[in-house]
């Protein structure tokens, strides 16, 4: 299978080197690059240590960032909002299945933040010592997967990498985890595959509506008119599976178990990018394809947020265990992509775009810093710490940025998301005014609660007196210049956004507003028979509240 | 040259370069930078000098009448909506940045003496040039959303300079509870915005205004609604400059150094909220109600800082109540719809609360001599007397701020006082009564906090008495006394580098009311001309004479208490007063009970909330989730197999399952249509 696409790729690259740059299959390449260099590791002479396997995942990831962004500058016209670095080869012509890639606005971005990330848990993952050969194979693969998801075009294979996709990340989280890993492990994969049946369900269904002929390309898809209660079949069916992995409340304790558990590298990747499957998957399926049963769900989604942000941040303070601190930190900034998908505003939903963007690289930020502080203290328990800050001066300090980066500090990128959904929400005509004012206030209160849970960690970890217990058994060695780099070059992009968010939001501005405009005419058309309100406001466009 | 209004957006900019240079030399050269903390220290504040010659023209420009400059940009947009950004500069901001560029170079300069011992140096200066930045980009920010991202920026830098010595864990919490507190108010702040941007389409302070009218008059927007986002916008400034109740956090930010309490905690930040009602006195103006909620907050946090700054024994904190008391006297003035009267007070209490919190400074330094580093003892006055004599420098501009904010004239404190009295007796005559009950109060507590610190015995070295003060603090007395090592130093005045900052401020504390003599107020000339004409046109000595009257015999009467009481001791105020009146008491010196309500609703109560919200996920939702897969898995050799990590089995199951569900279905129509 490989070995067709490698032997295809060359072809075709060397068939057409001289056509110029923007005619080369750049997201062919960069998924199947990493991949299929993943298989030179085994080949690899086995010294134990692992050096060489480092380097050569360091470059290949290296390589494979530049791949993404070589095709975002030959290949990808911000202005154009349609799919573009298209791809198109018949694979199982009797399945309709089709090896259909390409990018639009709402794809880019992530398979940008996804190069990005994926080099710099290579990075991080520069200490690990246990079966390194394997690690970087299942992080190499990983990385040429979750680029396909982002990347795919065609239902049926949007399911395929999907779940390709949870192999390697099953494999490195019960091989190199904590204590708990298998738990952890075999509790993620129930709940991602059970879930991930739905999809199954529904990329079937919708691609053999209507039809002899079984067709998943999304532009098929996109055309087709579905009725409504098959739309409203499918979202939920959608929306449960991808609510598992954005997380959702209450589908979301999976996620504390792995995240708790996996290694730092194996965290940036989980929170960074995995997390961001989940609201891609809502944004390109369930708002894009689904757009009459959206209008129906759009309400429930931004409850769903609201509940997350709160919930999650409530449960976030209690917890004693860092890890887990910051995985439910996690699920309480995705609140704030479900509002901005439910927003019916092109300002709430790149806001949602930009959040995705945004908490990847905070919450990669933060994970790798766990990691390293755990590799220090060799405990996650803040009962256990506190003054740190006395002989890890530097982390401190990079600790600190990081959190302020994620409780929305201006100047930072979380701040901008989190206004744009905010203001896109306040603004958004579609909603009842008292429903609005109720969730954005309900969403404002998370302002208060983020600083309280991640300033008292902070207080925990590093203020205060010394624990002579921890210092005096473990050697707090501060940052090295290696993890130091690694936050640098995450908070680079994350300042850089917060200062000027158009460079990010302008390269899918387009697409979204296409995919608002095309909701925002569902909801006029739904209005009638909404499930929710039963209101029969037929001139205005009211629609949705509960 | 170009004109400095035109490129007043680089006065924000210089500090932040040199911020950000000095920051990234702590990470990555640490060593090195630290080493060399003259080299940080001259070239920090180089940048904020720049930043101060260019304010100072810009100043100068718009005295002489330099139109206002805003320019703007799209900073973000999407769909129909643009988020502009840019800077504004016009009388009112020049005038900010020029006291807040002083005072930042007086501080930085101050500091070199007060940190020099301090290994944390060079990472002080860094975060004061950061904080100046911040400060100065929220004063020329031209809209209501670039003042929120500068407002929290101030709100981070507080942060870090409260929590500044991270070892103390009194610091530690203060840094926290500042930050939280201030997240309080900014949460109204932020819904505010959104609702004033859902009205009016705009962020700008004169369109909101005109929006919101417009809207109000054709109904278009319920008038409940518009009060309820103008009061919401107003949390903000109250989380921000102290007022009641969310004041908590003002007193225990005094954790920080005592430099950062003169400069953010006294002259600068806490100021913000007085600005930001300034900058919407356009909106607020078409509300009485909201004028009136104003006025009202500001008069409860007047007296409410003054009355528990009577009994404070710690002489930081009774200065902390004492700004709290006079950030209650702005916001009284914007109540009254006298934003140049407040900004006025804002100018002048800035000049002398800076100078009073450096001498506390100067005080506690050389107490640190005799006492050692324990807060609890350096800036006890139970302690201290007798400073005079060997404190020439410090007493002197103590005493002076302690006469100019007492309100005796000519000194600055009385016409900036006087001015805000004069416009509450118009507007609000109960509230006027009782701003001038506080300043017999701050005359009162003022003096008492000189005398018990400059004139009588020195009592520094009374063991006893400072092994009591630690009992009562509840310091572990054993842990302290491993660290403890006798002082045997003796106080003597600080060097040149922090007297001179207060000699230079002693001289705007005395002359600068003059600015704003209320028969010539050039002030007002220079901020709100048309309304500087009638004033002057409308004003009657009949009617100043008897209010600056009764404002200066009232003081006088507070001084001369606290003459007798603290000075002669022919009167003992223990007897007199606490213990006739034991509940008045202990009600003052709990500080209202304010802190413990806090503590236990709010502080214990979110806790507890969120522990049971914990107990909920990890033994409801999670322990469902857990049961379903011991029923359904459990006992099968399904997990078996995953907890062997076989993970090729499950691959192989996934992969086989989808063939064999797409032969299944390819065979069959689709059903579900």
């Amino acid at each position: 299978m490989s070995t067709y696409f490698l032997t295809h790729f060359t072809s075709q690259t060397l068939g057409t080197l001289g056509a110029g740059l923007s005619t080369l299959p750049w997201l062919s390449a960069s998924i199947l690059f990493p991949i299929g260099s993943a298989f030179v590791i085994p080949f690899f002479p086995d010294k134990g240590d692992g050096k060489e396997v480092r380097w050569f995942a360091l470059s290949i990831a290296l390589i494979t960032f530049l791949i993404t962004v070589g095709s975002y500058i030959n290949g990808f016209d911000i202005k154009n909002e349609n799919v573009q670095l298209k791809e198109n080869i018949s694979w199982l012509p009797d399945l309709g299945l089709t090896w259909s890639v390409g990018a639009d606005g709402v794809s880019m971005p992530l398979i940008l933040l996804t190069s990005f990330i994926t080099a710099l848990a290579v990075l991080a993952a520069w200490p690990v010592k246990f079966k390194p050969k394997l690690f970087f194979f299942l992080i190499l693969v990983m990385d040429g997967g979750q680029i396909a998801v982002f990347a795919v075009q065609d239902m049926l294979l949007f399911f395929l990498t999907w779940e390709l996709e949870l192999i390697p990340v099953y494999l490195l989280l019960a091989i190199w985890g904590g204590k708990n890993r298998q738990y952890a492990a075999t509790k993620f994969i129930i709940y991602t595959a059970g879930s991930s049946i739905f999809i199954l369900l529904a990329a079937l269904a919708m691609g053999f509506y209507g039809t002899e002929i079984p067709n998943f390309e999304f532009s098929h898809l996109a055309n087709q008119d579905f009725s409504q209660r098959f739309q409203i079949i499918c979202y939920v069916g959608l929306l449960i599976a991808f609510g598992v992995k954005l997380p959702i409340v209450p589908l979301h304790t999976w996620l504390p178990d792995a995240h708790g558990e996996a290694t730092a590298p194996v965290h940036m990747l989980l929170a960074g990018i995995l997390l961001k499957m989940g609201g891609y998957a809502l944004l390109r399926f369930n708002a894009q394809l689904l757009p009459v049963a959206h209008a129906q769900f759009a309400p429930l989604l931004i409850v769903l947020g609201v509940v997350n942000i709160i919930y999650a941040a409530l449960t976030s303070f209690a917890q004693r265990n860092l890890k887990r601190k910051i995985a439910y930190s996690s699920i309480s900034h995705m609140g704030f992509v479900l509002i901005g998908i439910g927003s019916f505003s092109s300002l709430g939903t790149s806001g949602a775009m930009l959040q995705m963007v945004s908490h990847g690289l905070i919450g990669a930020s933060l994970f790798f810093l766990v990691g390293a502080t755990y590799d220090r203290t060799k405990t996650l328990k803040l009962d256990e710490m506190s003054g740190v800050g006395q002989k890890m001066r530097i982390m401190f300090a990079l600790w600190t940025a990081c959190s302020l980066a994620s409780l929305a500090l201006p100047g930072m990128s979380g701040f901008v998301s989190e206004l744009m959904v905010f203001t896109g929400f306040v603004t958004d005509e579609v909603y009842t005014l008292p429903f609005r004012i109720v969730m954005a206030s309900l969403a404002a209160v998370g302002v208060i609660l983020t600083p309280i849970y991640l300033l008292s960690m902070l207080r925990e970890i590093f203020f205060g007196k010394e624990n002579p217990k921890l210092t005096e058994e473990r050697k707090l060695i501060d940052a090295e210049p290696r993890e130091v780099y690694i936050i640098a070059c995450l908070l680079l992009p994350i300042i850089g956004i917060g200062l000027y968010p158009r460079l990010v939001t302008e390269s899918y501005l387009a697409s979204i507003n296409n995919l608002v405009d095309r909701d925002l005419l569902a909801v006029k058309n739904s209005v009638k028979t909404n499930i929710f309100s039963g209101t029969k406001k037929n001139e205005i466009l009211k629609a949705p509240s509960i | 040259m170009p004109q400095a209004s035109e490129i007043a957006w680089l006065i924000p900019v210089f500090p932040l370069i040199g911020a950000v240079l000095s920051g990234l030399g702590l990470i990555s050269i640490n060593e090195k930078i630290n080493n060399s903390r003259r080299i940080v220290s001259v070239g920090l504040i180089s940048f904020v000098g720049i930043s101060a010659v260019i304010s100072y023209k810009a100043l100068i420009e718009q005295i002489n009448g330099y139109e206002s400059v805003e320019k703007l940009f799209i900073w973000a947009n999407a769909g129909d909506f643009t988020i502009p950004m840019g800077f504004i500069l016009d009388p009112l901001g020049s005038v900010m940045l020029a006291l807040v560029t002083t005072i930042t170079l007086l501080v930085m300069i101050y500091s070199h003496g007060y940190m020099a011992h301090d290994k944390g140096y060079v990472r002080f200066f860094t975060y004061l040039a950061l904080f100046s930045s911040s400060m100065m980009g929220l004063i020329i920010s031209p809209n209501l959303l670039e003042i929120y991202v500068f407002w929290e920026l101030v709100g981070m830098c507080s942060y870090l300079l409260v929590g500044f010595w991270y070892d103390r864990d009194g610091a530690a919490h203060a840094a926290q509870k500042a930050f939280v507190v201030n997240r309080v108010g900014d949460f109204g702040l932020l819904l505010g915005i959104l609702g004033l941007f859902w009205a009016t389409n705009s962020f700008d302070f004169n369109e909101i205004a005109t929006g919101i009218s417009q809207s109000v008059s054709d109904n278009s927007i319920p008038i409940w609604a518009a009060l309820l986002l103008c009061f919401l916008v107003f949390l903000g400034p109250m989380a921000k400059s102290a007022q009641f109740p969310l004041h908590v956090w003002l007193p225990d930010a005094m954790e920080g150094p005592t430099p950062i309490s003169a400069l953010i905690h006294a002259a600068t930040m806490v100021a913000a909220g007085i600005f930001l009602v300034a900058r919407l006195q356009p909106l607020y103006s078409i509300f009485p109600s909201i004028q009136f909620i104003i006025a009202f907050v500001g008069t409860i946090t007047c007296f409410l800082g003054a009355s528990i700054a009577l009994t404070q024994m710690d002489l930081k904190k009774g200065l902390a109540y004492s700004t709290v008391s006079q950030l209650g006297y702005m916001m009284l003035a914007m109540g009254c719809g006298a934003p140049v009267a407040g900004i006025f007070h804002l100018v002048t209490h800035a000049c002398f609360k800076a100078m009073l919190f450096l001498g506390s400074g100067s005080v506690i330094h050389a107490m640190e001599e005799v006492v050692g580093h324990q807060p609890i003892l350096a800036q006890d006055m139970r302690l201290m007397g007798g400073l005079r004599k060997k404190m020439p420098y410090t007493s002197a501009t103590f005493l002076i701020g302690c006469i100019a904010i007492s309100g005796i004239p000519p000194l600055a404190g009385f016409w900036s006082k006087d001015e805000i009295l004069g416009n509450a007796f118009i507007s609000f005559p109960a509230f006027w009564f009782i701003g001038l009950l506080t300043a017999g109060m701050t005359a009162f507590y003022m003096f008492r906090l000189y005398f018990l610190t400059f004139e009588g015995d020195f009592r520094g070295e009374n063991k006893d008495l400072q092994k009591e003060l630690l009992i009562a603090s509840k310091v572990n007395l054993e842990e302290e006394n491993g660290e403890e090592h006798p002082e045997h130093g003796y106080i003597h005045e600080s060097p040149w580098s922090m007297t001179f900052p207060l000699v230079f401020l002693a001289v705007p504390s005395v002359i600068i009311g003059l600015m704003g003599l209320p028969w010539d107020s050039k002030f007002s000339y220079l901020l709100d001309p048309e309304e500087a004409e009638i004033a002057v046109k409308s004003f009657e000595l009949n009617e100043f004479l008897p209010l600056a009257i009764a404002s200066v015999f009232i003081a006088s009467a507070g001084i001369f208490i606290a003459y007798q009481a603290y000075f002669a001791k022919k009167i003992n105020l223990s007897i007199l007063f606490a213990e006739k009146f034991p509940t008045i008491n202990q009600f003052l010196s709990n500080k209202w009970y304010l802190d413990a309500i806090n503590e236990k609703l709010f502080v214990k109560g979110s806790r507890k909330l969120a522990k049971e919200v914990l107990e909920v996920d990890s033994k409801v939702v999670d322990g469902i989730v857990n049961l379903t897969g011991l029923v359904t898995l459990g006992s099968g050799e399904g997990l078996k197999y995953f907890e062997t990590g076989r993970a090729q089995f499950y691959a192989l199951i996934v992969f086989g399952g989808v063939i064999l569900l797409v032969a299944i279905f390819g065979f069959q129509s689709p059903q579900v249509t």
